[in-house]
């Protein structure tokens, strides 16, 4: 029978490695007591088919869009529906893919919602609605929401920072914003730069020595 | 007998055996198994032939499960069940809605013999029971000339309720079925039966044994108890004077998590060792086996979560909670091959005093043995006649039931880190006993869990969970042998990764 030196135990079946530490076994393989049973398939693979097919599908939704002008007959209905659905699916995508790290699907959904948007009032012929809307209270609304997540499920605080930085540097997009005089509106850009702005310093005030030692460790070269 | 239509018996399932449907899912569909090691390779014909033989004796496993519009029900069947070389996963599903199969299968592979059993139908003693005869029957066969005197083969062997009557063997002849379930019915209208359910037994069934057979071998094992336990209360104290066990004090449950297995197959790791010194340990500690094992358990749990996360649970103790199954037939006789059990839940907080392993698995004696006497755990029965019996719960259609089912079932999962199940020891009678060397068991499970069995002086732990990463049984395994006992490994392959490494 076989042996694995790193738990002391005698291993039954042809195993190479140890079924509990993966050390090599040593000794004569003994014929083993459960058959070897082939995948019926496997949920990993599963997943990634599904993924990338939908990616797929909601790449060419948006793509397709280009085919047809602001002003066509009767596009602005389904428009909204198709795009919305595409969106819909885009986010639930994004979540199953990023389940294991709230922190950074937060970032992704950020990007991804202000993106479509900001396409989306393009495609219907550009009102700037996105730029002094939706994407100030969108970046409002995750800085809020990342540090509500972040003290509710207890992250560490290495796994939050740096997605925190980044959700305050997007936040800081809409000052550019007024600046360059894109936005009618100025209170939601106002507001959600004023908050950045805020939680930038304080960032970098009490949590500066982590933020520091998070970006060495991610930037190193 | 005249050509009439035949009306197929059924009885309804009951409430405790509901959750098992309800409750079922791809990874976890709720099958245990029990399995064999002879000491030769398994002669596929002869286990049909024994299989065919207990078949006929047990009328409850001639049951198929179908849905009704407010409740589950078992109606009984002409189907034939036939042994199998072992080709799907251990604990693979058996109970597919809508397909009207047998709740149990038996496989074979080398020198196994398994009995799977979808939870429904019974429970591990009631399939204990099952695999004895049948065991008993193929050894039977294969070394003939071995075989003792019938009475004396017959007399041992009936783990958790001596009293089950068994047909005689001559009886039960080469006319599967019909004949061999008469036997067993006329024997059974005895003073067990009448004692059982007197209020059941009316002339007119003696048309068709069979069907009488089943129904009665098919009632819930509460009723069957309640009915028999009326009579005879010796003062025993119900309701109010039973004291409650002081309810601790609420912690968070540890809960161990992994990746899940690439095809929603249950992770098994069987660890064999002899039996004795396992027992020592336990003795030396001054508790009963299950709770050492349990104790060990948490131990591991801690270990191997402490290894994969740091320092970081280092200030707050974690608190571990395990189910452990009894087996209501010690306390109140039944024969019922049906799901038969009650869950007593203990835990331990680490970080508040002795956590060494005797300690622990002391504080878990105390607050198990607290809660399994007969008096505590008639206070759960008495809950559970009344929840079977309970009008509202009736009327709901099955389909809402089955998603309450499920919310219960989940929040007490919340509550519970693992599950431990100890058989005890296990004796067959001869030939089978000389030529059957370790026996396991495991259930499907979607949180770590191990069964113990022993039998021929060797205990095997089955650890099942629905994930791929085995570090507490790492663990367990190093406690083990840090004591100075001998273990060995036995595991079925479940990732791509070991897949492959057997095809190279």
């Amino acid at each position: 029978m076989r042996r694995c030196p790193a738990c002391t135990v005698q291993v039954e079946g042809d195993w190479i490695r140890c079924p509990l530490c993966g050390t090599s076994l040593v000794g004569e393989p003994v014929p083993g007591p459960y058959p070897a049973v082939p995948l019926r398939f496997s949920r990993r693979r599963v997943l990634r088919v599904l993924a990338l097919t939908s990616l797929g599908v909601i790449v060419l939704s948006f793509v397709a869009q280009l085919l047809f002008g602001p002003d066509d007959d009767g596009i602005g209905a389904l428009r909204s529906v198709w795009l919305g659905i595409a969106t819909t699916w885009l986010v639930v995508v994004m979540a199953v893919s990023k389940r294991r790290n709230l922190a950074k699907f937060i970032v992704y959904l950020v990007v991804a919602a202000g993106g479509v948007c900001v396409y989306w009032d393009y495609l219907s012929g550009w009102d700037g609605w996105s730029l002094t809307f939706v994407v100030p209270i969108i970046c409002a609304a995750s800085i809020v929401g990342l540090l509500i997540t972040a003290r509710v499920i207890r992250m560490e605080l290495g796994d939050y920072v740096v997605y925190s930085g980044l959700t305050v540097l997007l936040g800081l997009t809409p000052i550019v914003f007024m600046a360059l005089g894109w936005v009618d509106t100025v209170i939601p850009s106002a507001i959600c730069g004023g908050l950045s702005l805020v939680v930038v310093v304080l960032l970098l005030t009490v949590r500066g020595g982590a933020v520091r030692h998070e970006l060495a460790t991610r930037l190193h070269l | 007998m005249s050509r009439q239509v035949r009306r197929r018996h059924w009885v309804r399932l009951d409430n405790a055996s509901n959750i098992f449907p309800a409750t079922r899912r791809d990874a976890d569909p709720k099958v245990f198994r029990m399995s064999a090691e002879l000491d030769h390779e398994v002669d596929p014909g002869l286990l049909q032939e024994a299989l065919d033989e207990t078949y006929a004796r047990f009328p409850l496993y001639h049951a198929v499960l179908r849905r009704g519009v407010f409740w589950y029900y078992l109606q009984d069947s002409e189907l034939h069940p036939v042994v199998e070389e072992e080709t799907l996963p251990s604990c693979a599903a058996i109970y597919q809605p809508d397909r009207r199969t047998l709740l149990f299968r038996v496989v074979h592979h080398h020198r196994r013999v398994s009995l799977e059993i979808f939870h429904a139908l019974s429970d591990g003693t009631g399939a204990l029971w099952f695999l004895t005869d049948l065991l008993a029957g193929y050894a039977r066969r294969r070394f003939p000339e071995e075989a003792p005197p019938r009475s004396a083969a017959q007399a041992e062997a009936r783990p958790g309720a001596a009293e089950r009557p068994d047909p005689p063997l001559a009886a039960v002849g080469t006319h599967p079925g019909a004949q061999a379930a008469e036997e067993v019915h006329e024997l059974t209208t005895d003073s067990f039966a009448h004692y059982f359910r007197r209020r059941r037994r009316t002339p007119e069934v003696q048309q068709d044994a069979h069907q009488e057979e089943f129904s009665r071998e098919a009632a819930p094992a509460v009723l069957t108890v309640q009915e028999a336990d009326e009579p005879p209360t010796e003062g025993a104290p119900l309701e109010a004077s039973a004291p409650r066990a002081p309810r601790p004090a609420r912690h968070r449950i540890h809960h161990v998590h992994g990746t899940r297995t690439p095809d929603h197959r249950t992770r098994i790791i069987e660890l064999m060792m002899p039996a004795r010194p396992v027992l020592g340990l336990a003795k030396a500690e001054g508790v009963a086996l299950t709770m050492y094992l349990t104790a060990l358990f948490f131990e591991a749990i801690r270990r191997s979560d402490s290894a994969a996360h740091g320092a970081r649970s280092s200030h707050e103790g974690p608190t571990m909670a395990a189910s452990v199954p009894v087996n209501l037939r010690q306390f109140f006789p039944s024969t019922s091959a049906r799901n038969f059990f009650a869950t007593i839940r203990v835990e331990h907080t680490y970080g508040h005093g002795d956590d060494s392993t005797g300690a622990v698995a002391r504080g878990l004696q105390e607050r198990f043995s607290a809660e399994a006497t007969p008096e505590a755990l008639e206070q759960k029965l008495q809950k559970l006649i009344r929840v079977e019996r309970m009008p509202l719960a009736r009327i709901v259609p099955r389909p809402v039931k089955d998603r309450l089912l499920s919310v219960i079932n989940y929040a007490n999962n919340r509550r519970l880190t693992v599950a431990i199940s100890n058989l005890g020891r296990v004796t067959l009678p001869e030939p089978a006993e000389s030529h059957v060397g370790r026996m396991l068991f495991h259930v499907s499970a979607v949180r770590p869990q191990f069964c113990a069995i022993s039998h021929d002086g060797l205990l095997t732990l089955s650890f099942t969970a629905p994930f791929v990463q085995t570090d507490h049984v790492r663990e367990y395994a190093a406690l083990l042998t840090e004591a100075g006992i001998e273990v060995t490994v036995s595991a079925a392959r479940v990732s791509e990764d070991e897949l492959l490494e057997f095809g190279t």
